[in-house]
């Protein structure tokens, strides 16, 4: 059991909301689902916090769990609840009007990708907001660099036909 | 999406090998509509940054963090179980409504166990000199509190025949077994120290006062009119067991 673990954790899990938060929006696309994602994985670490390796990296460390708890717990729920999956153009949107002209690209582009599959979203995610390496990225999915890659395309050729 | 899209992505994103990304700057040095296909897909680069920048500022910080635990559980049911049976102890202490609390908590939240000692035991072990000490209960607001308990668990209890010599009586509140009422009254000593009498209304055989030790937590046990008795603290042993042979002659 790791006392300094368990310290890193609880104080490292604050600073990333923000990031996990919007992982979670990205593969939800809604935000109450959101919301208790990032919820449900922060209980998570805590409980599980002696099985961090103190000095590694707690961000790849609390993803990991988030998208478990997605994939195994959340997503096959509000399939079967026939809830959630609520239209995809409106999930993803900025809210600010403080600057017009960045907002309506930032939400012509969230937009775009929150029409993209699961799939493609998340590899999105991973390697452009959060700086994954495709091999990164393609060890977190469990498939080969070249789906990384694919998948990454796929997401680029559909924003490219934008404007 | 073109044949060539993962690979012009790729160089983008400058995941080529070096051998790949040379044959690719070669071709696009001879195909114009690959180098403006690169520049098609290259142009996404800074708007999915921007789209995903935005979405990071619209996180709701303040909500997430509230609802961050509170602490860092080691076993989060008995931890959960025990700050509420303390936040039932401080409503006690401080309300002066004269009647006790029923704190509907349920031992069955801990798991299975061998016995009730080894539950009370568990949160017990979670109490320090700061839990109870802050609790002064008045005269009148303590025979209520613990007149409530002794009626819950069928035994006539007054703050004569509950009070211990050396001990402060701080408050009295209930709890439940697997469904059986279970009364705490709970003293501190001169330094603050918990020791708690509990009565588990839940008939066993006549039995005599038994000691026992679990770490640091002497309990001393026994049985009779119909319920079990314990009394349990960071006490010497021996002072359990003279606190319980007193305890079971006016109980």
């Amino acid at each position: 059991m790791s006392e300094a673990g368990r310290r890193e954790v609880r104080a490292g899990l604050e600073p990333l909301l923000a990031r996990l938060w919007r992982y979670a929006l990205v593969l939800t696309r809604a935000r109450d689902a959101a919301d208790d994602l990032v919820q449900a994985a922060c209980v998570r670490a805590i409980e599980r916090a002696d099985q961090f390796t103190p000095g590694t990296r707690l961000d790849r460390w609390m993803f990991a769990i988030l998208r478990s708890i997605w994939l195994n717990e959340i997503r096959s729920r509000r399939i079967r609840e026939g809830g959630g999956f609520v239209d995809a153009e409106d999930a993803l949107t900025t809210d600010g009007a403080h600057d017009i002209e960045v907002n309506m690209t930032a939400s012509a582009v969230l937009k775009e990708i929150g029409r993209l599959p699961e799939a493609q979203r998340e590899t999105i995610l991973l390697v452009y907001a959060e700086g994954y390496s495709y091999a990164e990225a393609a060890a977190t999915l469990g498939i080969p660099i070249g789906t990384v890659m694919s998948r990454l395309a796929a997401g680029r050729a559909a924003l490219a036909k934008l404007k | 999406m073109f044949d060539d899209d993962a690979e012009l992505v790729a160089l983008i994103d400058n995941e080529l090998d070096e051998s790949s990304r040379a044959a690719l700057m070669a071709r696009l040095a001879a195909d114009e509509g690959l180098r403006e296909r690169y520049e098609a897909l290259r142009r996404t680069s800074a708007p999915i940054g921007a789209a995903f920048d935005a979405l990071i500022a619209q996180a709701p910080l303040a909500r997430l963090a509230a609802a961050l635990p509170a602490d860092e559980p080691l076993r989060q049911p008995p931890r959960r179980f025990a700050l509420r049976a303390l936040a039932a102890g401080v409503a006690i202490g401080i309300l002066a409504a004269g009647a006790a609390a029923w704190a509907a908590l349920s031992f069955g939240l801990i798991g299975p166990r061998d016995d009730w000692r080894s539950a009370v035991a568990e949160y017990v072990d979670l109490y320090t000199s700061e839990t109870f000490s802050p609790m002064h209960p008045d005269a009148v607001l303590q025979a209520a509190e613990i007149g409530a308990v002794g009626a819950k668990v069928g035994a006539k209890l007054t703050p004569e025949s509950i009070g211990l010599p050396g001990l402060r009586f701080a408050a009295a509140f209930m709890l439940s077994y697997e469904g059986s009422p279970l009364g705490v009254i709970a003293y501190v000593d001169p330094a603050g120290a918990p020791v708690l009498f509990c009565i588990l209304a839940k008939p066993a055989p006549d039995a005599a006062v038994r000691s026992e030790q679990r770490g640091d937590l002497a309990i001393a046990s026994w049985s009779r009119a119909g319920r079990r008795h314990l009394v349990i603290g960071r006490i010497p042993k021996e002072q359990a067991a003279s606190l319980a042979q007193i305890l079971e002659k006016r109980v």
